[in-house]
């Protein structure tokens, strides 16, 4: 090989090797007050490739073969648990609407101003989920967290948790409709969610209402079925979710928490 | 084994670009084996090839198959075109040649664009059809149709060999966005083979590098806020709204000249040169000039195939300026398919016009210092202006963004959009400072890089990465110009 191209090649090499070995280093590397941010390639390349992160990737099917990270569609009804902040008064009935046309059961649950410090420090997710059983969970949460500094310090221990307790449920965690930059929440959900398990809502148009926050109810139902294609298009647990026409609906149950103290 | 193989099959929501890590890796793969074949040219074609295939068949699945299906029929076509003696029978062949390379462009691209229209005219009510546009297809389609045309008007030979054919069209550097290299300038250094010097290879090392910076460190990170506030410009001031637009304008060189700079870098690894594609088009003083230094291999195929065969300015003043409009208005359509990219083409277009006008008025203006700076002031507040409706999703969109401007701006907002976004406005600012670095200290440090040792090399290149990864956003922004 021409000594130029060699030396390129070793370039090249010898930085993706570097790159590699930082990423194994998942939450970064803190330096003094330098947070420097590692790459995926550990986790996209050698140790979970093509997407397999989290629980999905390590389930086997019947004849021993790692399951693709998008399961087969599942028409069965479900029983659905939908958590989050306030952002669910606006989410929450379009999605009844696509429930009751599907025959799936909803239990929506609104903690007004909450996030995943809120929930993470609780167990009320567990016993939500030892309550209604659901085979099913959305969750909408981020959008009271958009503006926390260090995030991934201060946050990433109760996502996980929340994770935890969610377990093997398929979900689909709705991210924060930003009217601002974040300071690393989105990435955050990114990084630690399964794929094809997180809905990135940051880049999508809202029609926002008087408190320039949320979107508004015409806004939030566009959002829903926005999400709803997207699960079914590239969600890694598609279920019957067809078109309902227009309209909202009730859901089953509704459960709300006063904002936290 | 199964996660291995997923790497290698398509993935519509994972397309492979220049920037993504798998690329990164492929290529160590490929330079080796390409560094080996590179004297012996047959066995060089085929293996790039077979990988641009392949970098095609990653971004764009089995439509990798319909390049391969242009390419034959085009090259085949050429051939035709030369041996017949018949001008009929030339001019159908070229005919049948721009009718299927365009009516392909033309259906993934126009389809549903059309359809909506009609819906509009005959108040229906339809279901946009599931098309994916190929990606790169506008830029094949118009590589392809430049060589079958140079080859009717005898300005090239056809190649006799289709695999020289399939290797000029299929091209990886070029094949997402361009630039869209001519097979005049591109044919004659691959028959020649030349090999890759020092200097192109570590020059082309230093174009990737520009171009990531760009596009990967710029782009996506000022795309983030132009992104929150295109996207709902009425909960934005005058101030905010303007700033995005100046973010827009920026984000969009750096995005596609990046893009150019990663293809071009690329070629130059490989021994070819592709030319320029993008020449500091912010430095403009009037519209033509910005025309000449933006996406110059767009504009100069427009003007080659399109103006003048419309007759140019050959045929008097109003046909001029109305060829001049029609061509704006088709290089709007190529950027997409939506009415807004028509009004933004059609803005350029009435511009050129009345710069033509002005020019005898305009060349007795003095060059002064002053005349100079309120050209360029006159000049890039027009370009931006339109990128409003280039980048807005509707003219309602756009409207808000422009009455914004205009009716809610305070400078009472500058402090504290400052102080809110200082890391974006730094960004922002480095952007348009190192945009009017005179050319010549770029020449230095591309040749101060090359000369460098290798250690520093390799240090300058971990730390351009991790540059990226520390402003990356949470999903990688796709380029823009590959979803033209």
């Amino acid at each position: 090989m021409n000594k130029n191209y060699w030396g390129l090649w070793t370039l090249l090499a010898a930085a993706l090797v570097f790159f590699i070995v930082l990423s194994f280093w998942q939450d970064g590397i803190h330096l003094g007050g330098l947070d420097i941010k590692t790459s995926t390639f550990a986790r996209d390349m050698i140790k979970e490739p093509a997407g397999n992160r989290g629980k999905v990737a390590d389930t086997l099917d019947s004849e021993g073969h790692v399951k693709s990270w998008r399961a087969p569609m599942d028409t069965t009804a479900k029983n659905i648990l939908f958590i989050g902040d306030s952002m669910l008064e606006g989410l929450a009935p379009r999605l009844a609407a696509y429930c009751d046309k599907n025959g799936h059961k909803l239990v929506e649950v609104i903690w007004y101003s909450s996030s995943t410090l809120c929930w993470g420090q609780t167990a009320r997710l567990t016993e939500l989920i030892n309550k209604y059983h659901p085979d099913y969970i959305f969750v909408c949460l981020g959008a009271n967290e958009l503006y926390v500094p260090d995030i991934k310090k201060a946050r990433r221990p109760y996502l996980k948790k929340m994770l935890a307790e969610i377990g093997d449920i398929p979900y689909v965690w709705i991210g924060p409709p930003n009217w601002d930059e974040d300071t690393g929440i989105n990435d955050m959900l990114a990084h630690d969610l399964a794929k094809g398990c997180f809905y990135l809502s940051a880049n999508d148009k809202f029609e926002r209402s008087r408190d320039g926050a949320h979107p508004t109810r015409a806004s939030a139902h566009k959002w829903m079925d926005r999400v709803i294609k997207w699960i079914g298009a590239q969600g890694a647990h598609p279920i019957r979710l067809d078109y309902p026409g227009e309209g909202i609906a009730r859901a089953s149950r509704i459960v709300i928490y006063q904002p936290p103290v | 084994m199964t996660q291995l193989l997923s790497l290698f099959t398509f993935d519509r929501d994972e397309p492979m670009l220049f920037t993504s890590g798998l690329f990164w890796v492929l290529f160590l793969v490929f330079l080796p084996v390409y560094a080996m074949l590179k004297s012996r040219r047959k066995q060089m074609m085929l293996f790039v090839i077979a990988f641009s295939l392949f970098f095609f068949y990653k971004s764009s699945g089995w439509f990798f198959l319909l390049l391969v299906a242009t390419s034959f029929i085009d090259w085949w076509v050429a051939q035709f075109i030369e041996s017949s003696k018949n001008r009929t029978e030339r001019r159908i062949a070229l005919t049948v040649s721009m009718v299927l390379s365009l009516s392909v462009l033309l259906f993934f691209k126009y389809s549903n664009f059309v359809l909506w229209n009609w819906n509009a005219l005959i108040h229906g009510n339809f279901q946009p059809l599931d098309l994916i546009l190929p990606v790169g297809v506008s830029f094949y389609t118009f590589r392809t149709i430049s060589y079958v045309v140079d080859v009717y008007r005898g300005k090239i030979q056809p190649v006799d060999d289709y695999v020289d054919y399939l290797f000029f069209l299929s091209y990886f550097p070029c094949l997402v966005a361009g630039p869209i290299v001519r097979a005049c300038d591109f044919m004659p250094q691959m028959r020649e083979n030349k090999p890759a010097t020092r200097e192109m290879i570590y020059g082309g090392l230093f174009m990737v590098m520009l171009g990531i910076m760009k596009k990967a460190v710029f782009a996506d990170y000022i795309a983030q806020y132009n992104n929150i506030a295109f996207g709902n410009p009425t909960g934005y001031t005058g101030f905010e709204l303007l700033m995005a637009v100046l973010g827009f304008t920026m984000q969009i060189y750096c995005d596609f000249s990046g893009y150019s700079d990663m293809a071009i870098g690329l070629g130059s690894i490989m021994g070819f040169d592709l030319g320029i594609n993008f020449n500091y088009p912010y430095r403009s003083l009037n519209v033509t000039e910005f025309w000449h230094r933006w996406h110059i291999t767009l504009s100069t195929w427009l003007r080659d195939y399109v103006y003048i065969p419309l007759g140019g300015n050959r045929k008097g003043k109003v046909r001029q300026h109305l060829n001049l409009m029609i061509t704006m208005l088709l290089g709007g359509l190529w950027h997409g398919a939506a009415w807004t990219f028509v009004v933004w083409g059609a803005g350029h277009g009435i511009a050129l016009c009345v710069h033509k006008l002005c020019k005898p008025w305009l060349d007795t203006i003095a060059s002064t210092r002053l005349t100079r700076s309120v050209s360029w002031l006159l000049t890039f507040s027009f370009v931006a202006f339109l990128w409003i409706f280039f980048r807005a999703n509707s003219f309602h969109a756009a409207g808000q963004v422009i009455s914004g401007i205009f009716t809610d701006f305070e400078w009472a907002y500058l402090p504290v959009f400052l102080a809110r976004r200082s890391t974006w406005c730094l960004m922002l600012a480095i952007i348009y400072g190192l945009h009017f670095v005179p050319r010549h200290i770029w020449d230095k440090l591309r040749d101060r890089f090359i000369a460098a040792p290798w250690w520093l090399k390799l240090v300058i290149f971990i730390v351009l990465i991790q540059l990226v990864l520390q402003f990356a956003s949470a999903t990688v922004q796709p380029f823009l110009y590959s979803q033209f």
